[in-house]
């Protein structure tokens, strides 16, 4: 299965592949750990999820090419 | 009301002198005149909202002024909210100014918020972030929020109800407020002074069109901007499923919230911990280990070492007293159980030693599936 990655704010600085295959992996939580486990400095923030341009909020079932949207909090102003 | 003055907006098919008498009759308070609350402020006035009250404890200072355009040079050292004020009635005196030279907490916002109808946040740290948007869902106050990191920003509106009769609020985004340290804001990342003057133009805008009714509005959407490739992207923002976090119910729960910026974190917060640090724990005598996840969630872990206590019925579980000294509180995320946690920080307080597996069983998943 093939996802599409869009990365914001500093997510964005170290999660630059923009397309993913994935293995064994079918679902949110299997992303959120792949993802950590590849990518370190994820797991030491706090981060919300989109598939297909919406908040996931409990585990969500992947489907080929969906696009999965990584966001950090911002605080500036 | 000058009709010279709004003539532009008076001709304007579908605003014209029903929303310009709307625009009048509106209160809204902003919070933070920096890069955000400028341009916000300057729109706002031009356009004649009725009331404006600006919330800033701050001075100008040198590195302001690339980004906070209501100031100049020879302002540097002044306090921002009376600089403002001035510029803002020489702009238009016909709108009713309220300053408070002060930052915003929680002894004095529920008070302040109360008497506006809008609230913007346009302030730059986490701390105020949080405490607004909870103090906006307990007051029932939408709010405009605006936030900008590097090139980057974000456009949200919460606590509008939706045509489907969803609320939202930021705790939906992002329900734990991030450690001081772990998101960088524009002192530590920098910022280029015209982002926060498109993001705060465009919470002007949201503003002007939630009292207005024009158009359609941010209402459980995040819009993110960049503006190195000019591209937004629109993000529907869902309600999280009950009890994920903890919001204040009352006047007495909001001024006991931790927002991290008085209370000493060692002392009074609940800890986060890591696995190593919870197998420490639990091969010490006094622990009990909660797993707050619904009956169903797997995977689902030995009920002699981890009692099932699921959120849906953790408040009646309250009134039980707990014998053991040390309290880890788990879930599938490590979300859900640091609303738990702080609910049993509420009623022990420093008694016990009360923590929170960060990343929950996800996270850890090689631990608990090897060891049940």
């Amino acid at each position: 299965m093939e996802i599409e990655l869009l990365s914001f704010g500093k997510i964005a600085e170290f999660i630059t592949v923009k397309r993913l295959m994935l293995d064994g992996i079918s679902d949110t939580d299997g992303l959120k750990k792949h993802l950590e486990d590849k990518f370190p400095q994820l797991s030491e923030m706090k981060y919300k999820l989109a598939v297909d341009k919406r908040i996931i909020q409990e585990n969500t079932i992947l489907q080929n090419k969906a696009i999965i949207a990584i966001m950090p909090p911002f605080s500036g102003g | 009301m000058d009709t010279e003055r709004y003539n532009r907006q008076l001709i304007l098919k579908g605003f014209g002198e029903v929303a310009q008498q709307k625009l009048s009759k509106a209160k809204v308070l902003v919070i933070g005149a920096g890069g955000l609350g400028c341009p916000a402020l300057q729109y706002l006035v031009a356009s004649g909202v009725g009331k404006i009250g600006l919330v800033d404890g701050d001075f100008v200072s040198l590195s302001n002024l690339h980004r906070q355009i209501l100031f100049t040079t020879t302002d540097v050292g002044k306090l921002k909210v009376e600089v403002a004020a001035q510029r803002l009635s020489a702009l238009n005196p016909e709108v009713e100014l309220k300053i408070y030279p002060n930052f915003i907490t929680q002894e004095n916002a529920l008070e302040m918020l109360a008497q506006y109808d809008f609230i913007i946040d346009g302030t730059d740290n986490f701390e105020s972030r949080y405490l607004i948007n909870d103090a906006c869902v307990l007051l029932k106050r939408p709010l405009i929020f605006g936030a900008v990191s590097g090139f980057e920003g974000q456009l949200a509106i919460f606590n509008i109800e939706d045509k489907n009769g969803e609320k939202t609020n930021y705790r939906d985004l992002f329900p734990i407020q991030p450690n001081k340290g772990e998101i960088s804001n524009c002192a530590e990342n920098g910022v280029l002074g015209v982002l926060p003057g498109i993001i705060g133009t465009m919470m002007a805008t949201e503003t002007i069109k939630l009292i207005t009714g024009i158009g359609e509005s941010l209402v459980n959407k995040i819009l993110n901007y960049n503006l190195l490739n000019q591209q937004f992207y629109e993000i529907t923002i869902t309600p999280s499923p009950a009890r994920t976090y903890k919001l204040p119910a009352g006047k007495d729960e909001f001024l006991k919230m931790n927002y991290g910026n008085t209370l000493d974190k060692k002392h009074n917060q609940v800890l986060e911990i890591d696995i190593d640090e919870l197998q420490n724990l639990q091969n010490q005598d006094s622990t009990l280990i909660i797993d707050v996840r619904e009956t169903y969630e797997v995977p689902a872990l030995n009920p002699l070492d981890y009692k099932q206590v699921p959120m849906s019925i953790f408040e009646s579980f309250l009134n039980q007293e707990i014998e053991e000294e040390n309290i880890i509180l788990l879930c599938q995320h490590g979300i859900r159980s640091l609303a738990a946690a702080e609910y049993l920080h509420e009623k022990y307080g420093q008694k016990k030693n009360i923590y929170s597996l960060k990343g929950g069983i996800i996270r850890w998943k090689n631990y608990f599936t090897n060891a049940s």
